[in-house]
Formats: C-alpha cells, structure tokens, sequence
C-alpha cells in the first residue's frame, strides 16, 4: 500500500452524499433532454431526490420540522410547479398539441458532449472552490455542500447554453433546487416558517415565468429567445 | 425477447467448431501479421484472467504482476493487432472498422483512465483484488457515490467495448455503422473462428472486471480447494448471465446512437468518471 486510501464515509453519509450526486446528474441529464415536457419530469424527479434527502437528514438528525418540510417541498416542487407549467405550455400549444412546439431540439448553441464537458469545467471549479473554503456542517457531510453548488453552476449552464424560454425557466427552478440542497446542508436547523415562505415564492416565481413565457410566444411567435438579440426600432 | 425464438444457447461453439473446421483464405498482398494478428489478440485474451480476480479472493501465482492498467494495457494491445490485421487486407470496409474503432478508443480511455484513478484513491493501490476486498468489507463501500459513480461509467464502457446497442448493433449483417464488428471481414475459416472466439472471451473478461471487482465481489473461493472453486465457477456463471439478461434488455430497449452522437455517449460515461474523482477529493465520497 502506497498511499493512504481515502476512508469510507458510514452508510448514512454515503447514502446522502449518493441523493446529492442524483440531484447533480439530473442537473446535468437537462441538458440531454430534447423535449420540452422531459425536461419538467426530470425537474420534478430531482425535486423528489431533494425531499428523500430532507427526509434523510430529518431522521438522522432528529429535526422534526424537517419532515414537513420535505411533504411540502414534494408537494410543490414534485407536483404542482410541473403541473403550472405543463398546464401553461398546453395553453400554447407546446405540449404534444402543436408538433412544431413539441421539440426544443435545436435550441443548443452548442453540441451536447461539448456543453457537458464546460460544465464538468464548471462543476469542477464549484467543487474546489467550497473544498478551499474549508467549511465543516455538523448535518451532512462537506460533500453534498460542493455538490449543491456544482448544481448552482451547472444551471447556470443550462440556462446561458439553451436559447429557448422553457430551459431557461427550469434552469432557474432548478437552481432554486441547489439552493435548497446547500440550505439543506449549511442552515438545516432554519425556522420552518423562513423555509415555507421560500417555497411560497417558488410558486409565484413559476406563475410568473409562465407569464413571461406566453407573452414572448405571443410577441414572437417563437420559444427562441434568439429573436430577442436584434434591437426593434 | 423481441417475440423471437432465439438459436440454441450453445450456437457460438457450434459456429465456432464449422469454422475450425473450414479451410483458412487470405487475401492477395497481405502479410504474415494478417494470420498471426488472431492467435497474437488470443494470447491477450488469455494473459488478462491471470490478472484479474475470476474465481480466488487471493492472488493468482502472477496476480500481483500486473494492476487494472495492466490489464487494460494487454486488453488495448489486443484491440490493436486486430485493428492492424484489419489494416494489413486493404479492404476499405475493414480498414473502416478498424479506423473508428481506435477512434471512438481514444476517447472512452480517458473514462478507463478515471475509472482506475477512483479505485486508486478508494484503495490506495490499482490492483483489481484489492478493490474488490474494500468493497466486500462494508456496506458503506458499496453505497458510496465514488464506487456507484465508477461502476456506473464501467458499464458504459463496457457496454461500447463490447459492441452492444447504444453504440453499435451486434447482430447486424453488413451496415454502416459497424465499429468493431467490421475488423474481421476478410479473416476466414480457423483464424475467423479465433477472433469471434477473442472477441466472446473479451466480453466475458470485462464482465468478469465489472462483477467481481466492482458490482459483485461474492461468492469468490477464499481457498484452492475443489468444492469452492467449483462453486466460484457456479456462482461467475450465474452472476454473468444476470448482467447478460440486463445487457440484452439494453440491446432491445434502446435505439441505435447515430455515428456522430457517440461522443455524447461517452461524454456521460466521462461525467459519472469525474464526479466519483471529485468526490473523493473532497474527502466524503
């Protein structure tokens, strides 16, 4: 034996830092998806790994509270804000109605496996800068916390490298995701009424994306947001 | 599977003795690496099991001599004396296959590269039984994300190296998206037999890495008696056939990738081989 191995973390710790990871590859699985409707179920499959982990973290940790929180964030997340939006996509014929809007395919400014190795730089970067920071969480371990920002950047990514408004909506929703996880990890003691209101924003956020969403498809008959660069006189 | 009645399960050795027995052509200009490049890529095949743990949790006499890399190293250099042979005939279909397959190599290596790199820093060593000693000593070693992370890219290359779906279909007749499957074109009669040979032995050599290093290091023999190895035998047989049914479950399931959408294929492999190595330096994974 050469160099000392990296210890195991115990089973708890590791079954976390596995959800943490899920969250992070559905993160980067956005940028696969093609179709519009794919790209909310995999929104809402990685709200429902983020509320297995509440659940996790609340019954290691005793914190109760957290349980309620995990039941609403599912709730929210998992269920209603997918419904808001499909229901609003249908409404412009994005969903299935309409071919021509069915298919964002196209809207890449850059190939796939290009975009994924950025965000591998992206992550990366995320990772090492929490791991020189250096900060210790009495609740999960330092792993999950760099994985939360990894997720914060690489939807960031999603949101620059897709040109169509529906990405860019779930990219910031699913942002909202890594702030969760890094809440999650650093303040999981928060009060529960701070966590409710958050949530309740998340709602208003997603009604007002679909505002902006069906008046620029009304405005531009389109869900690129390329026709957007050119000034109007 | 696909509604089919399926040839019988031992139709590749029935194939393989009507090929032994055929007589050998080669075609006209090629050179004598062209018939040695098949027993060269067979002597390979044979080299790796000595390496890797088949049916002991202890060493084999030269287990220790070579390490994952090793083994990669024997297994590419298989790889290669095909892809030369392929070469050596001057048919451009072969030449084709061989060309894409070094190709589409280059860029799954840095994914093997990854691979070997999580199970150097999970173990402090690259040897392959000592990998699956750590992962048969806990329960958290086998939930932690590095070593799901790692197995999970395994498979995907694994799954590229051995022809299957995503990446190429393996039962085709003559198509153009052949990678692997287009090298041995001109080979004929004992030599053909020897590489479709080499290339069955080759699957079940990476399955071999992927269960009893990675996924499933049970039911090995701790000891050289008859009784354990012969359940070791057993037990290689039935966890193998599980991964196959899982594999021909991929086959049907999915479709063929385009040429060109490949490298997205193993831009995914590439994500989950990084992220395990991230995650270990960051102490908790």
């Amino acid at each position: 034996m050469i160099a000392a191995a990296v210890a195991a973390p115990s089973t708890l710790a590791g079954g976390a830092n596995v959800i943490a990871v899920g969250v992070l590859l559905a993160e980067f699985g956005m940028f696969r998806q093609a179709l519009l409707r794919d790209q909310v179920r995999l929104y809402a499959a990685q709200s429902a790994l983020l509320s297995a982990l509440a659940i996790v973290v609340a019954a290691t940790r005793h914190l109760p509270e957290l349980y309620a929180l995990a039941g609403l964030s599912f709730a929210l997340k998992a269920v209603i804000v997918p419904v808001v939006v499909r229901r609003l996509l249908r409404g412009i014929g994005a969903d299935g109605g309409d071919p021509r809007w069915s298919d964002i395919a196209g809207s890449h400014t850059l190939g796939i496996a290009s975009t994924v190795l950025i965000a591998i730089a992206v992550a990366a970067f995320g990772f090492f800068t929490v791991a020189a920071l250096g900060i210790a969480s009495p609740v999960l371990p330092a792993t999950a916390l760099s994985i939360s920002i990894a997720v914060i950047l690489v939807a960031f990514v999603l949101m620059i490298v897709r040109q169509d408004v529906v990405s860019q909506a779930i990219g910031f929703l699913s942002l909202e995701n890594g702030v969760s996880l890094t809440a999650l990890v650093v303040a999981a003691g928060l009060p529960l009424i701070l966590e409710i209101a958050f949530l309740f924003d998340l709602l208003v956020v997603a009604v007002v994306f679909g505002l902006l969403i069906r008046v620029h498809h009304g405005r531009a008959e389109s869900m690129s947001t390329a026709d957007l660069t050119s000034l109007r006189g | 599977m696909q509604g089919r009645t399926g040839p019988r399960i031992l139709q590749p050795y029935y194939d393989l003795a009507k090929l032994f027995r055929k007589e050998a052509l080669a075609p006209e200009g090629s050179s004598w690496v062209f018939l040695a490049a098949p027993v060269a890529a067979m002597v390979c095949y044979l080299t790796v099991p000595l390496l890797i743990p088949v049916l002991t949790t202890f060493g084999l006499p030269l287990g220790y001599m070579g390490d994952i890399l090793g083994g990669g190293f024997i297994l590419s250099l298989a790889s290669f004396l095909v892809a030369v042979a392929a070469l050596d005939t001057g048919s451009p279909y072969a030449q084709l296959g061989a060309s894409r397959a070094k190709t589409f190599g280059a860029i799954t290596e840095p994914v093997v590269l990854f691979v070997v790199f999580t199970v150097a820093l999970v173990t402090g060593t690259d040897l392959p039984y000592a990998l699956a000693a750590t992962v048969r000593s806990s329960a958290g070693q086998i939930i932690r994300p590095a070593h799901l992370l790692a197995a999970a890219a395994l498979f995907m290359v694994i799954l590229y190296e051995t022809g299957r779906i995503p990446v190429e279909t393996h039962t085709g007749t003559n198509e153009f998206g052949m990678i692997e499957e287009a090298r041995p074109f001109e080979h004929s009669g004992p030599y053909f037999a020897l590489l479709k040979w080499g290339s069955a032995m080759k699957q079940l050599i990476l399955y071999t890495i992927l269960l009893n290093v990675f996924v499933a290091p049970w039911g090995l023999a701790s000891s050289a008696g008859i009784v354990p190895v012969l359940l070791a035998i057993a037990a290689l047989i039935g966890k193998a056939a599980l991964l196959g049914v899982v594999v021909s479950v991929i086959d049907n399931s999915f479709a063929k990738l385009r040429l060109f959408k490949i490298t997205e294929f193993a831009a995914a492999a590439f994500l989950l081989a990084v992220l395990g190595v991230f995650t270990l330096y960051l102490g908790g994974g």
